[in-house]
């Protein structure tokens, strides 16, 4: 026990903080005004130990690497070694993006961060015809094997980690069974790769949906089976990064966003377990991506909430004895929902106070948003911005000098303490619901969303959230003060070598690589231990999906 | 007696967000419209969908930059099909410079981002050409 406040001094606060406000506060006369957080938290004027009076130091708080982790996973944190900075990159043909990935580690960028195009993420060819228009926009355009050979080549991926942002569980079993070809291809076994993909069912079913979309139950399969390959066979990869961040670009409070990816961690131990895997082997290695959004504070009480609670719920759910598997890490992206398309340069100074809140709550990797990103993909100098607003953050500001620099703060603590109350009682919710999986089934999840969304909106527009340059601080007349960017033609590059492949591949290894994959499905096998070698037949993405909805089927998402 | 609008809603081929069209679909509904959200879909099915609703408006989503290949092309499709009296909205990141060529090609009008609800509502609700017929 290590009570921090004496019940009589407590005592002694409140009484005077009652007089404070009675004889000073309530004269000022702003303030019949409710104040609250983004997530309609209320927030008080001021703070005092009467706030987190029961607060026992060792207990609530204690030391970082330790448990509960609030302050911070790593004993060290920033002084040992800064967050990684892994700007998200990916636009065209896959020959383009390579150039913008040199481009990144040349200016000092300490990982990669991969976007894949529409259609890679849903699964499709370049050339399906719901594909066309979109190949190679918000993302990298990649149909076979070869184009991940071309994507990273002459990048060192023994020594760079990557981030491969599959989002969905369909494009994940494909894109990284490509990339862990590709390195195998280059002699670099994959027990030596480094990096994380995406892989989030919750991407799939409710979030980025789009045609033809995987039954959740299915989805959440493949997911669990890139899981279970990696833990068997690429111990130094991070299999899956619970989406967060999309969830809350959709709509998500931060209540809501902590307790869907914590909801979907838990449901996919319960799957990793129940296929005989011990928690040791793949606990650790599960991985989260958050929103920086503009409440700072609430921000920042939502990292260190979530590192307490997610520590609580490894060991008293599933007995976790390991430290590192208590721990939440996570990556953090500027939220890209708060970027106005008016007065666009104003949205470096929002990235960087949204950076600047992943960093005070103890984030393991950032991405900031470039600030042309309401209008389109960004240039080469928008990126180079975002990315000197990591290192001006890392080393100008000295905010790395001190561990949580805002723990013991008694807003701090207290609204950490009401986001961890909260987002337990969701997480008991969808508990209640039989899971995540069921409650993704029944449409709870798109309801929450789209709700909360809805009443974002109105909020906005009834005045109680101003956005400067939206509805207040206009300026008439706006001039675009830079040059959009222009994507890169795709579609004719893609569809040139697709058809070169498709006319010096073994048709006969396609097919029987195909056949396999079906008959896989049906026997519930785990697909990623088939498709690592199989897409060295140059199968296309497009081809696997095609397989994957024949056998398990597609799903109408409730969404509205 | 007017009848309510009927709105067919859509997300252009592969695009993603739905947070946007989602939200205008609500706020439409809340104003006492009916609203057909077909969620992702290429021109043809969108046409389909319209003439096959009867619907007096089309309103299209995009945020992922296909909007100048697809969204000329519903116009295109509906006018083809005798039904160039169904009006045809936009919404979501278009870069300013492609609002005017976007108009040529026949959308009535286009929506960006931090466009309020209340004028996109009333500028559906003020298209009365066909409700009138």
């Amino acid at each position: 026990m290590a009570k921090v406040f004496r019940t009589d001094s407590v005592e002694k606060i409140r009484r005077e903080k009652a007089g404070w406000q009675e004889d000073c506060y309530s004269k000022q006369k702003e303030l019949d005004k409710e104040f609250k957080t983004l997530s309609g938290i209320p927030v008080e004027a001021l703070y005092t130990p009467e706030d987190v009076a029961p607060m026992d130091y060792l207990r609530d708080l204690g030391f970082p690497g330790l448990e509960p982790f609030i302050r911070g996973v790593y004993p060290t944190m920033y002084r040992g070694r800064t967050w990684t900075q892994r700007q998200l990159a990916g636009f065209g043909p896959p020959e383009e993006t390579n150039k913008r990935y040199k481009f990144l580690l040349e200016q000092g960028a300490t990982g990669i961060n991969g976007v894949f195009d529409y259609p890679t993420l849903r699964g499709y060819d370049s050339t399906d015809p719901f594909a066309r228009a979109d190949a190679g926009r918000g993302g990298v355009a990649i149909d076979t094997i070869d184009d991940m050979r071309i994507l990273f080549d002459g990048i060192p991926i023994d020594q760079v980690s990557t981030s491969l942002v599959t989002c969905q569980p369909i494009c994940n079993i494909s894109v990284q069974s490509m990339y862990f070809g590709n390195a195998q291809n280059r002699s670099i076994p994959i027990n030596a790769l480094a990096g994380t993909s995406q892989n989030d069912f919750l991407l799939e079913t409710v979030v980025t949906i789009a045609p033809g979309v995987l039954p959740p139950e299915y989805s959440f399969k493949l997911s669990c089976d890139a899981i279970e390959f990696c833990t068997r066979h690429a111990p130094r990869w991070n299999p899956v990064s619970y989406a967060g961040y999309n969830y809350r670009e959709s709509g998500c409070t931060a209540v809501q966003e902590v307790a869907f990816v914590m909801a979907n961690a838990i449901a996919c131990t319960e799957e990793l377990l129940r296929r005989g895997l011990p928690l040791e082997s793949f606990a650790a290695r599960l991985s989260f991506f958050l929103s920086a959004h503009s409440d700072f504070f609430e921000e920042i009480a939502k990292y260190r909430a979530a590192r307490r609670l997610w520590s609580k719920i490894m060991k008293n759910r599933f007995g976790a004895k390991n430290p590192r598997d208590l721990m939440f890490r996570f990556h953090v992206q500027t939220a890209g929902v708060s970027l106005t398309a008016q007065q666009p340069l104003n949205n470096v100074s929002r990235a960087a106070y949204q950076a600047l809140s992943a960093v005070l709550g103890g984030a393991q990797s950032v991405h900031v948003d470039s600030y042309d990103e309401a209008l389109c993909t960004p240039t080469e100098l928008s990126s180079l911005t975002a990315l000197r607003t990591q290192q001006i953050l890392q080393l100008e500001t000295h905010v790395t000098h001190t561990i949580d620099p805002l723990g013991g703060s008694y807003f701090v603590e207290s609204l950490t303490n009401q986001l961890e109350a909260r987002i337990e009682a969701m997480i008991e919710e969808i508990d209640r619901l039989g899971g995540l999986v069921k409650a993704v089934k029944q449409g709870w999840i798109h309801q929450e969303i789209a709700n909360t969304a809805y009443e974002y909106q109105k909020a906005v527009e009834a005045g109680g959230m101003p956005i400067v340059g939206v509805n207040c601080y206009r300026l008439e007349n706006e001039e675009l003060p830079f040059e959009i960017f222009r994507n890169p033609e795709t579609l004719a590059v893609q569809e040139k070598k697709l058809e070169r492949i498709k006319k010096e591949r073994s048709a006969q290894k396609v097919e029987k690589v195909l056949g396999d994959l079906g008959r896989a499905c049906d026997q519930g096998d785990n697909l990623m231990e088939l498709l690592v070698d199989g897409v060295k037949s140059y199968v296309t993405e497009g081809e696997i999906s095609g397989v994957l909805k024949q056998h398990y089927g597609v799903w109408n998402p409730p969404l509205f | 007696m007017a009848k309510n609008k009927r709105v067919v809603m859509a997300r252009l081929g592969m695009d993603a967000h739905w947070r946007g069209s989602i939200i205008v679909a609500r706020a439409l509904r809340d104003a006492g419209m009916e609203v057909i959200y077909l969620g992702n879909q290429l021109p043809e099915g969108i046409v389909q969908s319209a003439i096959q609703e009867d619907a007096d408006v089309v309103g299209l989503s995009s945020l992922s930059g296909n909007h100048m290949i697809l969204a000329p092309e519903v116009v295109k499709l509906l006018r083809a099909r005798g039904a160039g009296d169904i009006t045809v909205v936009l919404g979501g990141t278009v870069p300013p410079d492609e609002i005017a060529p976007l108009k040529e090609a026949g959308i009535a009008e286009v929506f960006g981002p931090g466009t309020p609800l209340e004028k996109i509502v009333a500028f559906i609700e003020g298209i009365n050409h066909k409700v009138s017929e």
